[in-house]
């Protein structure tokens, strides 16, 4: 009798602290925030678009630039938001090394065509036709677009539609790397 | 003799099969491992689902590259590690057995074996004072009341 009075209580000293670890664990455990994208950081995939005025474009031809990489869709409504803002940083980029590029995902072809007709599409845009990219990425829905700094890493990634601020400190944020990687070499 | 040539009939029908199957059963094999890669992950867009699951477009393409990158001679392992590395842990159906994860593991099974060892406590320390009110009732049974009764009656007379 007494041994199960004593493993009882044991019993209900086991599940307590289970319980206290847990909560400790929640409380105190891994503050770090969660990156919005596991890519951050890393090399950026490689990947080769057929654009729509019929040539390819390849990422890996564009180290030593900031690309900025847009997946989108015409059926996308916070994609046609951010088309105009995407338009404009553009213009005010294109001649700073910086380069956008437009990917068009889960769609039709004319239906794209229109969209950009549309809402502009004087920087790159174009499809792959493997529709390995997006998974490439860890896309998860449209629009999406990830900062790459010169060396050709993720610096950033954002979900939902961008405004020109957005992209001005995304932006600048992949050329600072930029200049950084220029100053160590340098140095080097 | 009957018996052995049908053994002979059976074993040549099955070698035939197995000749046939290979490069059937070599494909059917990639669709089984696609399906079974693709129930291990879940769909990033969608509320629990898996790949497998989906019929969402991503979770097409990611069926897809998955094909792709078995057929490209990638093992099972490869191929969960390119998804964990671009889309995270969570992409995964079941958390990896690591760090605070093993807590998630092994607490059902401590839940199990800790209920079942507290039931038994329980039913033990029931069962224990049943029998302790019973040794209390046995006390109070008619026989032991008619010993009161007769002292009461005895002390009434002498009272009286």
């Amino acid at each position: 009798m007494k041994f199960f009075r004593t493993a009882n209580s044991i019993v209900v000293f086991i599940i307590i602290l289970v319980f206290i670890i847990l909560l400790g664990y929640s409380i105190f455990g891994s503050k770090e925030a969660p990156k919005p994208s596991p890519l951050i950081g890393k090399e950026a995939p490689d990947f080769t678009l057929n654009l729509f005025d019929g040539t390819d474009l390849t990422l890996s031809e564009l180290k030593g630039k900031t690309v900025l990489v847009n997946f989108w869709a015409s059926w996308c409504m916070p994609c046609r938001q951010e088309a105009q803002a995407l338009e404009n940083s553009w213009q005010r980029y294109k001649d700073e090394d910086v380069v956008f590029i437009g990917v068009n995902v889960w769609d039709d072809s004319s239906n794209a065509r229109n969209y950009m007709n549309n809402f502009g599409g004087a920087y790159p845009h174009g499809t792959d036709p493997e529709e390995e990219i997006q998974v490439d990425y860890g896309v998860g829905g449209v629009p999406e677009t990830y900062f790459i700094d010169s060396s050709g890493f993720v610096r950033d990634k954002f979900t939902g539609p961008l405004t020109e601020q957005i992209i001005d400190y995304f932006v600048t944020r992949a050329k600072e790397d930029r200049d950084n990687n220029i100053e160590d070499e340098n140095k080097l | 003799m009957g018996r052995l040539s049908l053994l002979f009939l059976t074993l040549a029908i099955l070698g035939c099969l197995i000749s046939v199957e290979p490069s059937h059963s070599q494909e059917k094999t990639i669709d089984d491992q696609v399906n079974e890669i693709s129930n291990s992950l879940l769909c990033p867009v969608c509320q629990g689902q898996s790949v497998a699951e989906s019929n969402s477009n991503l979770a097409n393409d990611m069926r897809q590259v998955i094909r792709k990158k078995l057929q490209e001679g990638q093992s099972r392992d490869e191929v969960v590690a390119y998804f964990v590395d671009t889309y995270g842990e969570t992409i995964l159906g079941a958390p990896p057995a690591k760090g605070v994860n093993w807590i998630l593991w092994i607490l059902p099974g401590l839940a199990i074996v800790f209920g079942i060892f507290g039931i038994g406590i329980f039913l033990y320390q029931a069962g224990s004072n049943k029998e302790e009110k019973s040794i209390g009732t046995e006390k109070n049974t008619p026989q032991s009341d008619s010993e009161y009764l007769e002292k009461i009656d005895e002390e009434l007379k002498n009272d009286s």
